[in-house]
């Protein structure tokens, strides 16, 4: 084994080891478990910076250990999984340090660290999966890692939304084991390759294979919240905020999301699917899906089940962008990836910071929380006009090449639904901030704590400011080196181009 | 100093004039500075004065935008700085709480959009300062308002969000069809494409709702009666004007007659002008919006002239800009002494002029008249003007008369200076 295949699995290591130190960790012992924490969130960043780099400069990091005969775990950082690894790496070092200081007093704080650390560890494990049965066993162990997380309040209504998720999860991790087993009995192979592997397989395979597709998108698509597989999601809003922020951002819906995105250009292939007539069908669920979630989105009082009808909405841009079958919109699918996780992340932490400091969970109480806490809401801003596709929010450069790869590809038809989708976004985004910043505060909060003269802790403050930052700069500066777009073009360039 | 050094030395100025409002809007900022409002101002107005065309481009910003100061756009920022330097001294001096630190901030980031949007040279640019802009204005225009500003508002809101959608979808046209978004590459590329009128209709009605022409007027009445006239003028200065620009800019001017199009465009125009002036004749109506309107009308008129005739356009391309500007500050002038003759007589609030009533009662003056001389069937010599004004002495003063032209005097200046620069566009 030399160096370059060493790299894959520390990089699971990094977030794997720290977990498993912590579960043994009391609670009391709240610096190791801090500096165990962050080291680990640094240590994966550092690595996943050199291999970004050094496959930028045309390196390869692969693992192959076998695990069945005939199969192998692969563990491969190939530019499409560097930017989810990279999105997942990020976020989880700010959503650490977010989650040392919302749950500061709460107790449990091993248990809730340790299945945090495991959750991104299988997380970067999925981005990582260089075939279709490594994906599938790290898209499990993200199930089972995430689970005592929904339900970590121990509440009754936390444990009715945990066992929602597991019935919906589980039932999709059986669909893709079905659907996996099948496509391995056709083609005896499972390994990724861009523009796929079944192009080989002949015409007599094709009902299968659609409904092969079919039984993986329904697995995926329920932990993407594909729209009628979306049921868990609005649920798992008991979760506290910075799960909730894993859960949208970094780790299950995206995990969902990536993995249409790895069904359709590197099982399938986008020419091969789009002769087998199945990216039509996918463009169109991911359609309803934006309309339906923002239509859900627009009469929600609760904070938290508005963001995530959001969700439900904007991670299927992805999906669009993704099953329109052409390479500008598979820049805007798959950069959409990184920019809907910078700023529904943003969305949530200041969503958690109204929580925690004023003991605000409705938007009809947010009237003139602009005022109590400025910055907090200015990150949300930031967001919800990301959200919405106003420039120069990273938002803006989704729509952009969505809507460039739709013209592109003559499905002028998917413009109307962006515009649809930007008009709704508008009117369930617009309405929170014309409260926050013109409307008067009341006279008390409903559960105001005091933090002094600062709006709140700064580390609750300084995470959705960070990410905020991020998203600006993400759309500012699109085509500066390095960035999400940029990486995204370099992606796309591999995927569609023939070797 | 070699005229390289110059160029960079420009090309520093042309950044800053539009990374300094928005690095002042930053509370803990501007909260330390005297005039944080006027300071903003200070490199802009440099830049207005400093001789020179020079051009640059951002390749890592936005796309690839840039930013260019040319002749023809010192006009637009000699406009813009007139404008925010009279609405910033009309806040600062303010006694109500609208000077307070959130309204500096949104002004300030007002300003940064509109002044980015002035100078950027492609669509993209143009695009993505003016949504900075708008959100900014409406931040401005509502805070500290009563419910009638909250309504205003949200009317200007909804009419911006579909304005951008389309908007929008005319960029991703235009960038469709050409790789170079800057307004020249767009302007050639969209004449000659197969979804010419589409770009074209979506373009228009985009910048028609931004900028309030009839039938898109409503926005622009309801801001215009519930705002003070500090944001009375910046609603000239920024939707309005920077809707007019825009319209010159993105629209395929001068390469390619667009026929029936133009001519709709043309009629719209004209139709705009005439319901203004009538609506300017009404008792109710607030007049400065139908000043505003009316001139909005005019320029949508000279706009299908030129989409019609793209000879003409091109030959006198050059006095475009210089009309906006003209129009922008006759507005903003409007505004400022209608504000000014109403203060002198303690009246709020500033734009609404109930004293235009006088006019009115002209009109009455004279219906009745009419009713009285020749629905009556008296004889014929009585009809004269003089009687006319001899019934309105008796139904109202002299003096009223004198005070109507006092308080109009900026209208009556705006409509023969309006008249005079279309009798020279159509000449």
């Amino acid at each position: 084994m030399n160096w370059n295949a060493w790299m894959p699995p520390l990089m699971i290591a990094s977030s794997l080891l720290p977990g498993l130190i912590i579960f043994g960790l009391t609670e009391e012992r709240v610096r190791l478990r801090t500096v165990l924490n962050l080291s680990g969130a640094l240590v994966k960043l550092v690595l996943v910076g050199f291999v970004l780099w050094g496959v930028s400069q045309g390196q390869q990091y692969e693992t192959r250990l076998a695990l069945l005969p005939g199969l192998e775990l692969v563990l491969r950082a190939g530019p499409l999984s560097l930017l989810f690894v990279s999105l997942s790496a990020v976020l989880w070092l700010v959503t650490t340090v977010y989650a040392i200081g919302y749950l500061e007093h709460s107790p449990h704080r091993s248990r809730f660290f340790g299945f945090f650390s495991l959750c991104v560890t299988a997380t970067v494990g999925v981005a990582l999966s260089g075939n279709l049965i490594t994906f599938l066993l790290f898209y499990e162990l993200l199930t089972l890692a995430t689970y005592p997380l929904v339900v970590h309040r121990g509440t009754e209504a936390a444990r009715h939304a945990g066992l929602i998720y597991l019935r919906y999860t589980i039932t999709g991790g059986a669909l893709l084991l079905v659907a996996t087993v099948w496509l391995y009995t056709l083609t005896g192979t499972l390994e990724f390759t861009p523009q796929g592997f079944l192009d080989s397989l002949g015409a007599e395979h094709h009902t299968a294979l659609i409904i092969i597709f079919t039984l993986l998108i329904a697995g995926f698509g329920v932990k993407a919240a594909l729209v009628p597989l979306h049921g868990w999601l609005p649920q798992a809003m008991v979760a506290p905020a910075p799960v909730s922020a894993l859960l949208h951002a970094v780790a299950v819906v995206k995990a969902g999301a990536f993995g249409i995105v790895r069904v359709v250009y590197d099982v399938f292939g986008v020419e091969f699917a789009a002769n087998l007539g199945v990216l039509a069908p996918l463009a169109w669920l991911a359609a309803i899906t934006i309309i339906y979630g923002s239509l859900r989105a627009l009469f929600q009082d609760d904070l938290k089940r508005r963001l995530a009808f959001s969700t439900i909405s904007q991670v299927s841009y992805i999906v669009l962008g993704t099953a329109i079958a052409g390479p500008v919109a598979a820049i805007g699918g798959v950069v959409h990836l990184v920019h809907q996780g910078l700023m529904k992340i943003t969305l949530f932490f200041c969503a958690g910071n109204l929580a925690e400091t004023l003991g605000i969970h409705k938007i009809s109480e947010m009237n003139g929380v602009g005022r109590r806490m400025p910055w907090t809401m200015a990150a949300f801003t930031i967001g919800a006009f990301g959200m919405i596709g106003a420039p120069p929010v990273a938002g803006f450069v989704t729509k952009w090449y969505l809507g460039l790869g739709a013209l592109q590809a003559g499905q002028e038809w998917v413009i109307i639904v962006l515009a649809g989708s930007s008009l709704l976004n508008a009117a369930y985004f617009l309405p929170i901030l014309h409260r926050a910043w013109f409307q008067e505060p009341p006279s008390t909060w409903p559960k105001e704590f005091d933090f002094g003269r600062k709006e709140t802790a700064w580390m609750l403050l300084l995470p959705p400011v960070i990410t905020a930052l991020m998203a600006l700069a993400a759309g500012l500066l699109a085509t500066s080196t390095f960035s999400p777009l940029e990486w995204a073009q370099f992606i796309a360039e591999h995927e569609f181009s023939r070797p | 100093m070699s005229a390289e050094i110059y160029a960079i030395l420009l090309s520093i100025v042309m950044v800053i004039a539009v990374a300094w409002p928005l690095l002042l809007a930053i509370p803990a900022l501007h909260s330390r500075l005297y005039w944080p409002r006027h300071l903003a101002i200070v490199p802009v107005a440099l830049l207005a004065v400093l001789p020179g065309n020079v051009s640059l481009q951002l390749p890592w910003l936005l796309f690839g935008t840039g930013f260019t100061i040319d002749d023809a756009t010192r006009w637009v920022l000699a406009m813009s700085v007139v404008i925010w330097f009279t609405a910033a001294t009309m806040i600062t001096s303010s006694k109500q709480g609208f000077a307070n630190g959130r309204s500096t901030t949104f002004f300030l980031l007002t300003l940064a959009g509109n002044l980015g949007a002035v100078l950027a040279n492609d669509l993209v640019g143009f695009f993505c300062f003016t949504t900075i802009m708008s959100y900014g204005f409406y931040a401005l225009f509502v805070q500290n308002g009563n419910a009638e500003t909250q309504r205003a508002g949200r009317l200007y809101l909804i009419f911006l969000i579909i304005a951008d959608l389309l908007l929008f979808e005319a960029l991703l046209l235009a960038a469709f069809t050409t790789d170079n978004l800057r307004f020249e590459g767009v302007r050639e590329a969209m004449a000659k494409a197969s979804s010419s009128q589409f770009y074209l209709w979506v373009t228009f009605i985009g910048f028609a709702l931004k900028t309030g022409i009839w039938p898109a007027h409503l926005w622009l009445s309801s801001a215009f009666k519930s705002t003070n006239q500090a944001t009375a003028l910046l609603i000239i200065g920024v939707p309005v004007v920077m809707g007019w620009l825009g319209a010159v800019r993105w629209l395929p001017l001068g390469e390619h007659a667009f026929g029936i199009s133009a001519m709709i465009i043309q009629m719209i125009g004209v139709i705009g002008v005439l319901y203004a002036t009538l609506k300017l004749c009404t008792p109710t109506s607030v007049k400065i919006v139908w000043m505003s309107s009316g001139a909005a009308s005019l320029f949508i008129a000279a706009l299908g002239t030129g989409l019609a005739h793209p000879t003409i356009w091109r030959q006198y391309e050059y006095l475009g800009y210089p009309f906006i500007a003209s129009l922008g500050i006759l507005l903003a002038l409007l505004i400022v002494t209608i504000g000014w003759t109403q203060k002198t007589r303690h009246q709020h609030p500033a734009v609404a002029l109930p004293r235009v009533e006088i006019l009115n009662r002209w009109i009455g003056a004279t219906r009745q008249w009419g009713e009285d001389t020749l629905l009556g069937l008296q004889s014929l010599w009585h009809v004269s003007w003089l009687k006319v004004v001899k019934h309105y002495q008796y139904s109202s003063h002299w003096q009223k008369l004198q005070d109507f032209v006092a308080g109009w005097n900026a209208t009556i200046t705006l409509f023969v200076l309006l008249g005079l620069a279309l009798a020279w566009l159509a000449a």
